[in-house]
């Protein structure tokens, strides 16, 4: 047995060679995204909301109202059919499709969609800081969200706020409907099926979970009996390859048809390739310089005024930044309601401006300062600003590392990150730059940037407070303007310097793959030529 | 000497049925298992004082495991949630002591970045980092040893500095860049080979596995299709990897070889005769023998953590990835378990050495 076991072994090894030749790139009916899978733990719904696992449970979950990715303003039907708000803008009610079924084979009911919210709130995960904010609380969430009957489902509003926003959240991947009957027969200790939710799927989706190793590969199949018709790809695979070189050589290859997280240099070479378009997809979020205003010098508006002047961003535009940002220089992102039309004309690097600053707050021979990227993938951009600010009389001390937890706990000097955000609307990015409600450190809100920065300007906490309840689309539009006007004066703390994109590298033969300003990206058109 | 005093000792009170040519072998067998137990213990005290200090240098990380689960734009609310969730809220001290209480019982946690249990992650990691290091020792061996020995024959002439700068060269050429350019070559190129990971994307989930060692599972399978893109997918790395430690391997065959050569046996074989093939394989090589299973050894183990960079080229699911990503991620479950597992490792190649070592050399035994 032995023997014959290493005689097929080494036959099998001496033809192995030659005949790998014929397996290369990826079959007509199934789609290979090459991407990171680092640090998805759990591929349960109400546990997530960055930007890869996204994408994986947006197409395992469906919700009940989507945004297409080229309007994203605008909600379009998705289990539910209609919906309609109470002229006291207290009360959702949606209509649910009778044809939407679970991978189970169970009926999709407002029962199902009810639960699957009431869940995100009570499990108290990420997924919860999608919804919280309206109000919810695992004490009145099952009295707020209910099932009139099988197809109505009533979403009733504790706090005053615009109805559009929760209609938007509703389209976060965080939000996705579960099948209630099955997540629940795998409960365990009173999780709500979220141990089993991690590496398996119980969704209404295109497609189903069919193996998923962390760090690894996650693979789906395609549902047949979708309600919006089977998808045209029969698999997808999304691949842990987290060395940008090595992706690039199989999206050539043909053996990867979507990239993620492309380098840099790896885009600029494949760009000079005729088989492959790049898409940059703009995102809710900025590239900024954060200045700790606990700190005595960086107090001075003087010194932050200066900082403006002090960064060289023309210079970067062009390359480090040529697909993962375009210039901006304002809080409302681009095309939004109550964005400037151009904004990269508020501050140009003029070092001798700078200079000059710096001497009329009381540094004649500069400033000293330590800084940090908040982690590996703002470095190139930190280095680049400490050059620049060089001759702007800044002496930054460059200390590289993943300085995010140090952001959040105000320590630090001058921090350079990016930031995301998901919510389509300009309230989603105000709430993190313009909004800090308790300035204390022991309040420790470090999801508000503003409180980051140990900065608390009143004024903006009411506009952003109002731009949350307002229901008039008008007067939110000059809300937003306002913000952007008193930010814009204040020489803030956090100084945007460009707008985010995602590249999403694609073989031309790939159609209706559209990554989502929101990450929500969906699978279910893609088409293979 | 010791064996001797121990041997007539226990041999004056040995009952007079048990003569001393039978109680011997049993002797020596209690002093197997004893120096057996005795380096079991030297071990698992250094596993010990070795997962301490990790577990402390871990806490002084600015790395926050609790964003790297949650995203770093969440609210407080959910923070202190998922942070008391991963035991953080406890002293350092009990959160040690609970983890090694738990490690008595077999439990090595759950991963913060996985969330799965440590043991889990482990079964399909362990052995695609233990194929990987085999493969990546047999082509170490074959070349190293061969080259080393050659070299040290013909010392001192050009075939013993090409032998030098061939193996330099693998130790020298930063095994990314190789990584990188061997991928453009035999994957980009030539197309012999796979490119990530350790099957193609088609034959994802075919095997079942058992041993979770791929190659072997899909021939216990007779999936040879599967076996075929195993095999293609790991003799890149494996052979990179193998290239890399040749300098060392060829290193030390040359002068374990040249301190042979020099030995007055080696005269007299010569003087007898003997063809130099002979001299050099039957008799030089025999001794060198055991010398060489030590450098192995500790290449091996040295194969199983030192991969990171060819495991990131190739996105290989490994022990390397996994032990880099917990530590970046301040992941301490992650962390202490691939360094138990490693130290494990080490201890059990220091067993095996030790009995190979009493096979191979007379002496010893």
């Amino acid at each position: 047995m032995m023997k014959h076991l290493l005689a097929a072994f080494l036959v099998a090894a001496a033809t192995a060679v030659p005949q790998h030749q014929a397996l290369a790139a990826s079959p007509p009916n199934m789609l290979v995204i090459g991407t990171n899978l680092t640090g998805i733990r759990t591929l349960d719904p109400a546990d997530n909301n960055a930007r890869t696992v996204s994408e994986l449970i947006s197409n395992l979950y469906d919700n009940l109202v989507q945004l297409a990715p080229d309007d994203l303003q605008k909600l379009q039907p998705m289990l539910a059919t209609k919906w309609t708000v109470s002229p006291d803008g207290k009360l959702i009610t949606m209509t649910l499709r009778s044809d939407a079924v679970f991978q189970s084979g169970n009926p999709v009911t407002a029962e199902d969609a009810a639960w699957s919210i009431q869940r995100v709130i009570k499990r108290g995960q990420v997924g919860s800081t999608d919804i919280a904010l309206w109000g919810f609380t695992p004490e009145n969430v099952e009295t707020l969200v209910r099932a009139k009957d099988a197809h109505t489902l009533e979403i009733e509003l504790p706090i005053p706020v615009n109805s559009d926003l929760v209609l938007y959240s509703l389209a976060g991947s965080s939000i996705g409907i579960i099948d209630k009957k099955t997540a629940l027969s795998h409960e365990a200790n009173g999780d709500l099926g979220s141990a089993w939710l991690a590496a398996n799927s119980a969704g209404s989706g295109p497609f189903a979970l069919s193996q998923w190793r962390p760090n690894d590969i996650a693979v789906f199949d395609a549902q047949k009996k979708y309600w919006g018709g089977a998808p045209a790809m029969a698999r997808v695979v999304a691949r842990h390859i987290p060395e940008s070189g090595n992706l690039r050589l199989q999206l050539q290859a043909g053996d990867v048809d979507v990239g993620q997280y492309v380098a840099s240099g790896d885009l600029d070479a494949l760009s000079k390739d005729g088989k492959m378009v790049i898409d940059s997809v703009p995102g809710l979020g900025f590239y900024y310089i954060a200045l700790n205003q606990k700190d005595p010098d960086l107090q001075k508006p003087l010194v932050r005024e200066a900082f403006q002047h002090a960064f060289d961003w023309k210079a970067i535009a062009g390359n480090i930044m040529r697909y993962t940002g375009f210039p901006w220089q304002s809080v409302v992102p681009r095309g939004m309601i109550g964005a400037p039309s151009d904004s990269t004309g508020r501050y140009d690097y003029d070092p001798a401006k700078a200079k000059a600053l710096l001497a009329q707050a009381g540094y004649p021979n500069g400033l000293s300062k330590t800084l940090n990227p908040s982690g590996a993938a703002t470095l190139p951009f930190t280095e680049a600003l400490q050059a620049s600010a060089r001759a702007a009389g800044f002496n930054l001390n460059l200390v590289p590392g993943e300085y995010t937890p140090a952001f959040r706990e105000r320590k630090y000097e001058v921090l350079l990150g990016n930031s995301g955000a998901r919510l389509p609307d300009p309230f989603a990015v105000a709430t993190q730059y313009a909004y800090n409600p308790d300035n204390r450190d022991e309040a420790r809100l470090g999801s508000y940037y503003l409180w980051r920065t140990a900065m608390q300007v009143p004024e903006l906490n009411t506009l952003v407070d109002q731009s949350m309840k307002e229901r008039d689309a008008g007067k939110r539009t000059e809300i937003f303007k306002k913000i952007d006007v008193t930010y814009k004066s204040m020489n803030p703390p956090l100084i945007v310097f460009f707008q985010r994109t995602d590249p999403y590298v694609m073989r031309a033969n790939v159609k209706g793959y559209h990554g989502h300003t929101t990450w929500s990206t969906r699978w279910h058109h893609v088409t293979k030529e | 000497m010791a064996s001797v005093d121990v041997t007539t000792q226990e041999n004056s009170t040995a009952p007079a049925a048990n003569g001393p040519v039978e109680s011997e072998p049993n002797d020596a067998m209690k002093l197997a298992v004893r120096r057996f137990l005795g380096r079991v213990f030297a071990v698992a005290t250094t596993l010990l004082g070795l997962l301490f200090l990790t577990f402390s240098m871990g806490r002084l990380l600015p790395a926050d495991p609790v964003l790297a689960i949650t995203g770093a734009e969440v609210s407080k609310e959910v923070y202190d949630r998922v942070f008391k969730e991963l035991g953080l809220d406890q002293p350092i001290y009990i959160q040690f002591l609970n983890y090694v209480k738990k490690v008595l019982t077999g439990d090595l946690g759950v991963s913060a970045i996985t969330g799965q249990p440590i043991v889990t992650d482990l079964m399909t990691i362990f052995p695609a980092t233990v194929e990987l290091a085999i493969v990546a020792m047999i082509v170490g061996a074959l070349l190293g040893v061969p080259l080393g020995i050659t070299a040290a024959v013909h010392r001192g002439k050009p075939i013993d500095h090409v032998a030098r700068v061939i193996g330099l060269a693998g130790h020298s050429i930063p095994t990314f860049w190789m990584g990188l350019m061997a991928l453009f070559i035999f994957y980009a190129k030539l197309q012999w080979v796979g490119a990530s990971g350790r099957v193609d994307v088609f034959y994802e989930g075919l095997v079942t596995p058992v041993t979770g060692f791929l190659l072997l599972d899909s021939a216990i399978d007779g999936n040879w299709e599967v076996f075929r893109s195993a095999l293609g997918h790991i003799i890149l790395p494996g052979s990179i990897l193998g290239y890399y430690s040749v300098a060392y391997i060829s290193r030390m065959s040359r002068s374990f070889m040249l301190e042979q050569l020099s030995q007055e046996y080696i005269i007299t074989a010569r003087a007898k005769g003997l063809a130099s093939r002979q001299v050099i394989w039957r008799h030089a090589f025999r001794n060198i023998r055991v010398q060489l299973l030590t450098v192995m050894a500790l290449t091996f183990g040295g194969l199983l953590d030192g991969a990171v960079l060819i495991e990131t080229v190739f996105a290989w699911p490994g022990l390397g990835q996994y032990l880099t990503r917990g530590l970046q991620m301040n992941d301490m479950n992650v962390v202490m378990g691939a360094v138990l597992t490693i130290g494990i490792v080490f201890l059990i190649i220091n067993i095996t050495s030790d009995v190979l070592y009493r096979i191979l050399d007379p002496r010893t035994r």
